[in-house]
């Protein structure tokens, strides 16, 4: 047998390897999930809104909205501000809707959408097929395991937050049972 | 004109009909349903000349409204504004019946591109 075709002799170690489940690092990266971001803060929030990539603390009242994605690669997009970054999020997206004071609802819509948005584009990315689930909100939800988290630290308007494509190890497998009020991890 | 927005969201149904705004379909009554179901509800009672639909929706999914609207006979133009607009969404939502998939995030340059044809 020839050298190459020793190399091209079907061993399963390829198909092991493919086997394994898949990690968010090998899938996208930071940079590409700020440019999905940023899209969608430019065509919803406003074209002059930028996401800047430096890291700041987030408030203790922490609101995160997120979307799961269950696919050859399952995880949540996460997107988590502060409660006042929320309401500002939601303003600018309502715009002259916006009425004098916000209710609860519409700044977990206006977050729900915006990670449904991100999450959406994040799927696109993404190796298919795969489903997108309807999104959520709630108290920020434990972070995933680092080896398949793919996080990002933002400001806007000098306020943080962070977008985070995390992976849901042993995630359920029908997105529409998810409609409880914490990521399953 | 009329045009039916169906989105659960009811910030994205008001950046959907701001948008339309913006690209100049200022002079159309705007009917707003909050899922699929609603919106197949009213294109029954409110006759839109187009519908703009989420395809994600709880109750009754924008595929599955505009599914039951043709089999119910329904030509009413239909298109999906979307958070997905992967391949296989176009095809599914072509081979459904729908004229166009804009994908969001979306900016009035795109709502022109697909609805002058069936708007202007």
């Amino acid at each position: 047998m020839t050298e190459f075709d020793t190399r091209f002799e079907d061993t399963g170690e390829r198909r092991r390897t493919s086997d394994a489940p898949l990690s968010i690092h090998d899938l996208l990266d930071g940079e590409t999930v700020q440019s999905i971001a940023q899209e969608a803060w430019s065509a919803l929030v406003g074209d002059d809104e930028f996401l800047v990539p430096l890291p700041g603390g987030l408030p203790d009242d922490a609101l995160s909205s997120w979307v799961e994605i269950v696919g050859p690669w399952t995880g949540t997009v996460v997107l988590t501000c502060g409660r006042s970054t929320a309401e500002a999020l939601s303003r600018a997206l309502l715009k002259e809707h916006a009425p004098p004071v916000l209710e609860v609802e519409d700044i977990e819509d206006a977050l729900g959408e915006l990670a449904n948005v991100v999450g959406g584009n994040v799927k696109a990315v993404l190796p298919g097929p795969s489903v997108l689930g309807l999104p959520e909100v709630g108290s920020a939800p434990t972070a995933g395991s680092p080896a398949d988290t793919c996080r990002v630290d933002l400001l806007w308007r000098g306020e943080s937050l962070t977008i985070s494509v995390q992976g849901a190890a042993g995630a359920l497998t029908d997105p529409h049972e998810n409609n409880q009020n914490e990521v399953p991890l | 004109m009329k045009i039916l927005v169906a989105d659960d969201s009811r910030v994205m149904r008001q950046i959907v009909i701001r948008t339309l705004r913006q690209a100049g379909y200022d002079d159309h009554d705007i009917v707003e349903a909050e899922d699929g179901a609603d919106a197949l509800s009213k294109v029954s009672s409110e006759k839109p000349d187009l519908v703009l639909s989420d395809w994600n929706m709880p109750n009754m999914t924008g595929i599955e409204c505009l599914e039951a609207l043709r089999s119910s006979g329904s030509a009413v133009p239909f298109g999906f504004v979307t958070s997905e607009g992967s391949p296989e969404m176009r095809e599914k939502a072509a081979n459904a019946g729908a004229m166009f998939l804009i994908a969001k995030p979306f900016n009035e340059d795109t709502f022109k591109e697909h609805l002058d044809e069936v708007l202007a």
